[in-house]
């Protein structure tokens, strides 16, 4: 843990001297955030913010409304603010679509997160919920919005009741903001895919829909709709109190058995640091990077990369919404890529064809892999329904899990020798976590 | 509904969710739509030339479900 802070502390020194320098990047969390096993419970050492410590350490909101609004999103285009979701995409230029668009803009605080390995989001909304909400309020203002949603999935309690309660906080300090609403949707995978809100605020079913226009020019109801994760709608607001403080630093979600560990790091942090900071020196084969719908790699490939976005990119990878899952030397990367193409293929909305089949026919040709009943065309075959499938769902819940599977095969290749001659090279070795934590 | 003009593109496109593999579109757009292992079109992402914009429409027109569309970039 010490590690893990001495990081954070490590960016606070690395603030680049001058103007920007006096006032030092404030970090989201502060200190690591747990989950115990399968409990979705954020646990800190530092605690929930409420209002009267988020005042405290941010002052005052400023208020964006008109021109305050558009010179507020060149400074998220300055500092180079970028989606937290998992797909990275410029949030000026998300902005501006919307602003342009049109009037009665619609802003959606986009808090379900869809995979069962993730947490910084729920981290986030329970532990530091003014700092969305203030976001979400920003979002609202220089985008003249006439709704704000904070969209949760059904079920998420601590999540919900941690939100509705800052609502009150704030409601009862008089605070002058946009009004902000929840509203849910099903605890599904897919519930958080930004057509589905799209389509569930509409007042249709919570799921994806094939779209020509972008929610943002064509959103809920036909209004222009920002939908935006809440990280970023967290680094929204602390770029709003202060564009120097903005932190370069990650979220990301170290999945291991038995836990889940959210680290907030400097960005130019390697993968073999950010997972040695939670499991020390335990050997590892791979690592899978982005989360279920992310890339497996050779441990050894990756473990000089740098957290930062350009870095993944320039070798192939996406930190998608920070998701990482080490794989150690004793397990067969085989059969947890079985376990999570079958959850992929669980969780499919079933409305598209290639989506509903296709993940299906794969995820059992990985089942026959993993379990070594592979026939002689299998390996083909797995290959052909991965080029078949990719770029052919209404959303891109096929494509994610066509490139880990494609990753997995690139990766665990000696294995799947192995396994098609009917051995495994894991057999009796120490198995150290096929449990999902 | 206005002709688009001479030069703009146009692309055969389909929307999965509508889709329901009935298969029509690959019959009348045999240099546009192939079928998947499971009988669900792929279809060419090529812009659409004067010949294949014919076939093109008549699989547009055919589909029972109205998952098929031409798309203008």
């Amino acid at each position: 843990m010490t590690a893990q802070l001495h990081l954070v502390d490590t960016d606070l020194a690395e603030v680049p001297a001058g103007p920007a320098a006096q006032v030092p990047a404030q970090p989201l969390f502060g200190a690591p955030v747990y989950y115990v096993g399968a409990d979705s419970n954020a646990i800190s050492e530092l605690g929930v913010e409420d209002l009267f410590a988020h005042r405290r350490r941010f002052g005052h909101r400023p208020h964006l409304t008109g021109a305050a609004g558009a010179a507020f999103i060149d400074t998220l285009e300055d500092i180079g603010l970028t989606g937290r979701g998992g797909g990275h995409f410029p949030v000026a230029r998300k902005w501006r679509t919307v602003r342009t668009a049109g009037r009665n803009a619609v802003v959606v605080a986009n808090g379900a997160e869809g995979e069962p390995l993730s947490g910084k989001d729920a981290a986030l909304l329970q532990l530091r919920p003014h700092l969305v909400l203030d976001g979400l309020a920003c979002a609202a203002e220089a985008l003249d919005a006439t709704d704000a949603v904070i969209w949760l999935h059904e079920g998420a309690e601590a999540t919900r009741a941690s939100i509705v309660h800052a609502l009150a906080e704030r409601r009862a300090a008089g605070l002058i903001e946009p009004q902000m609403r929840v509203v849910t949707g099903p605890a599904r995978y897919l519930s958080g895919e930004s057509s589905a809100i799209v389509q569930a605020l509409s007042g249709g079913p919570a799921l994806p829909q094939f779209r020509l226009a972008s929610a943002a020019t064509s959103g809920v109801n036909g209004l222009p709709t920002l939908v935006q994760n809440v990280e970023t709608l967290a680094r929204v607001a602390l770029s709003a109190h202060s564009p120097e403080a903005f932190a370069t630093s990650t979220l990301v979600t170290v999945a291991v058995p038995g836990r889940r560990v959210v680290l907030e790091l400097d960005r130019a942090t390697q993968l073999g640091d950010a997972i040695g900071s939670v499991l020390g020196s335990t050997p590892l084969q791979a690592i899978l990077i982005g989360g279920y719908g992310g890339s497996w790699a050779p441990w050894v490939d990756v473990s000089d990369v740098m957290l930062a976005e350009s870095d993944m990119r320039d070798r192939g990878l996406s930190l998608g919404a920070g998701i990482l899952v080490p794989l150690g030397a004793g397990q067969c990367g085989l059969e947890q890529t079985a376990s999570i193409i079958s959850y992929l293929a669980d969780s499919s909305a079933r409305q598209c064809g290639p989506c509903v089949f296709g993940l299906r026919g794969v995820a059992d040709l990985v089942r026959d892999l993993a379990e070594k009943s592979s026939g002689r065309r299998d390996l083909p075959r797995l290959q052909r329904f991965l080029a078949e499938i990719n770029g052919r769902g209404g959303c891109h819940h096929p494509d994610g899990a066509v490139r880990m599977v494609a990753s997995a095969v690139t990766t665990f290749a000696a294995d799947v020798s192995a396994h098609l001659a009917g051995r495994c090279l894991h057999d009796g070795a120490a198995h150290l976590g096929q449990r999902r934590g | 509904m206005a002709e688009p003009a001479v030069n703009v593109i146009q692309r055969l496109r389909v929307d999965a969710v509508r889709c329901d593999g009935v298969g029509i579109c690959a019959h009348l757009a045999v240099e546009l739509v192939r079928v998947d292992s499971w009988g669900y079109p792929i279809v060419s992402r090529q812009p659409l030339s004067a010949r294949s914009l014919r076939q093109a429409r008549a699989a547009v027109a055919a589909c029972p479900r109205r998952a098929l569309f031409l798309a203008t970039d």
